[in-house]
């Protein structure tokens, strides 16, 4: 794809009316995860624009898959995990927290938009959390609009 | 002061010196390369070779990483190092690459490199510049040495001080979008020859992801996501552990400034973990393989 392609006006003005965010989220098994699964078990609504990976720690998500889903179509990468000082691994996100502080900071200088990168603490008790996260992420993506930066041709149907 | 003539002579007398005592197994230096302006990395192993060896302005190459060929040798081997140099050793010795012991360290004092390509354009009879990575250097000199030629001096173990890079701080001001089409336009350039990887020192894993396409993380095609794939994913690979020699962006055959996204990261590390420098001592904790409590919260 080439530079001209990616900032394209023309192509943002071919966003289908019934575009929807695509939000991957790198949930840790121990806390984030089951949150999610408390989420649903109470039943609490929140938009189905996430895709959730279960990761064994959020210290197991490395930098390449975040730009690999990036290539591949997403529209945004949320890495979640226990808060500091609950990793059912000790320290796993402290390391996290010192990649993804860093990691921001690289994307944003890059040029995507920091909103397209986030990291949350959300706890197996933090169903409300989850869902308040996930609301505010999708309506933050759905103003910003398909992400095309980082994108990979081959994937370039964000629709499909 | 004595001059890099008469430098070089020692050179070669030192090397001679190691290679028949047998102190070391090979030297690692300089000879003289195609052009005036070039030089070319070499490994010596026979004392009447020494006489290939040169010490001039133009040994831009960190020898750094040619230790890697002698990773699984018995054999000490010597080896010539400035400051950025010794920062590489350094940064083998802590990604346990290369034992300490193995190493006969020589260290030089670096008056700055000049730029070869400047060189090759303005010819032997103009005033020509120091290369960029020189221009920016902190540690000129050898930090880490068994022998030292030149004039002795006392080395202080440095201390680290806050880093500020305008060209770095340039880019944060623009907008995304121009952020993106600046980078895209840098790596739309880029050939993925690797030479970035195999010059820089703190690349020294066995197996590279981008030297294997079956594991599928990047494929063959060249085209300007692959290319930031790899871009992205070095500079976070190298993360807390580049040296800032420079490598990278002189070899460049596209002149790529790859460097921006290094150094925005050195001065983000400063900015988040307090003030590092990579290389300076092999004993240091990794910003990235170490944790503070106090660490900044921004993810709550």
């Amino acid at each position: 794809m080439s530079v001209n392609e990616a900032l394209d006006p023309k192509a943002s003005a071919q966003t289908p009316e019934d575009w929807q965010p695509k939000i991957l989220v790198f949930a840790c098994n121990w806390c984030t995860y089951a949150g999610a699964d408390l989420t649903g078990l109470s039943r609490l609504q929140y938009p189905a624009t996430v895709r959730i990976l279960r990761v064994p720690c959020s210290g197991r998500v490395n930098p390449q898959f975040v730009i690999k889903a990036f290539q591949k179509g997403v529209d945004a990468v949320l890495v979640c995990g226990c808060h500091p000082g609950d990793c059912h691994y000790t320290t796993g996100n402290y390391y996290t927290r010192r990649r993804f502080l860093l990691m921001r900071r690289l994307m944003e200088y890059i040029g995507l938009e920091p909103e397209r990168l986030q990291a949350r603490w959300i706890s197996a008790a933090e169903a409300p959390k989850f869902q308040q996260v996930i609301t505010e992420v999708t309506e933050q993506i759905r103003a910003l609009g398909p992400n095309r930066k980082l994108r990979d041709v081959q994937w370039q149907q964000w629709n499909s | 002061m004595a001059t890099m003539e008469q430098l070089t002579l020692q050179l070669r007398e030192t090397a001679r010196e190691i290679l028949e005592s047998k102190k070391a197994a090979a030297v690692i230096g300089w000879e003289k390369g195609t052009f005036w302006y070039t030089t070319t990395p070499v490994v010596l192993t026979k004392p009447e070779d020494t006489e290939r060896l040169v010490w001039n302005e133009y040994c831009l190459n960190n020898l750094a990483k040619y230790l890697l060929d002698f990773q699984h040798s018995n054999e000490k081997v010597a080896i010539f190092a400035r400051g950025c140099d010794s920062r590489g050793i350094n940064r083998l010795i802590q990604d346990k690459q290369i034992d300490r012991d193995k190493v006969l360290i020589i260290g030089l004092a670096c008056p700055g490199m000049k730029d070869d390509k400047k060189a090759r354009e303005l010819g032997q009879n103009a005033d020509i510049p120091l290369a960029k990575k020189c221009q920016e250097c902190a540690y000129p000199d050898a930090l880490v040495y068994d022998l030292w030629i030149g004039e002795p001096k006392e080395v202080a173990k440095p201390v680290p001080e806050a880093k500020v890079f305008p060209e770095v701080e340039a880019i944060e001001q623009m907008t995304p979008d121009d952020k993106y089409a600046s980078f895209a336009a840098n790596y739309e350039k880029c050939l993925r020859c690797y030479a970035c990887r195999n010059v820089c020192p703190a690349c020294n894993c066995k197996e590279c992801i981008f030297g294997n396409s079956s594991k599928e993380w990047s494929a063959k095609a060249n085209n300007l996501s692959e290319n930031m794939f790899f871009a992205l994913t070095r500079a976070l690979h190298v993360a807390g552990r580049c040296i800032q020699c420079g490598e990278c962006e002189r070899i460049c055959p596209v002149n790529i400034p790859i460097m921006l996204l290094n150094k925005k990261i050195i001065q983000d590390i400063d900015r988040l973990f307090g003030p590092y420098e990579a290389g300076l001592d092999p004993e240091d904790k990794m910003p990235l393989g170490s944790f503070e409590f106090t660490d900044p919260e921004e993810f709550m």
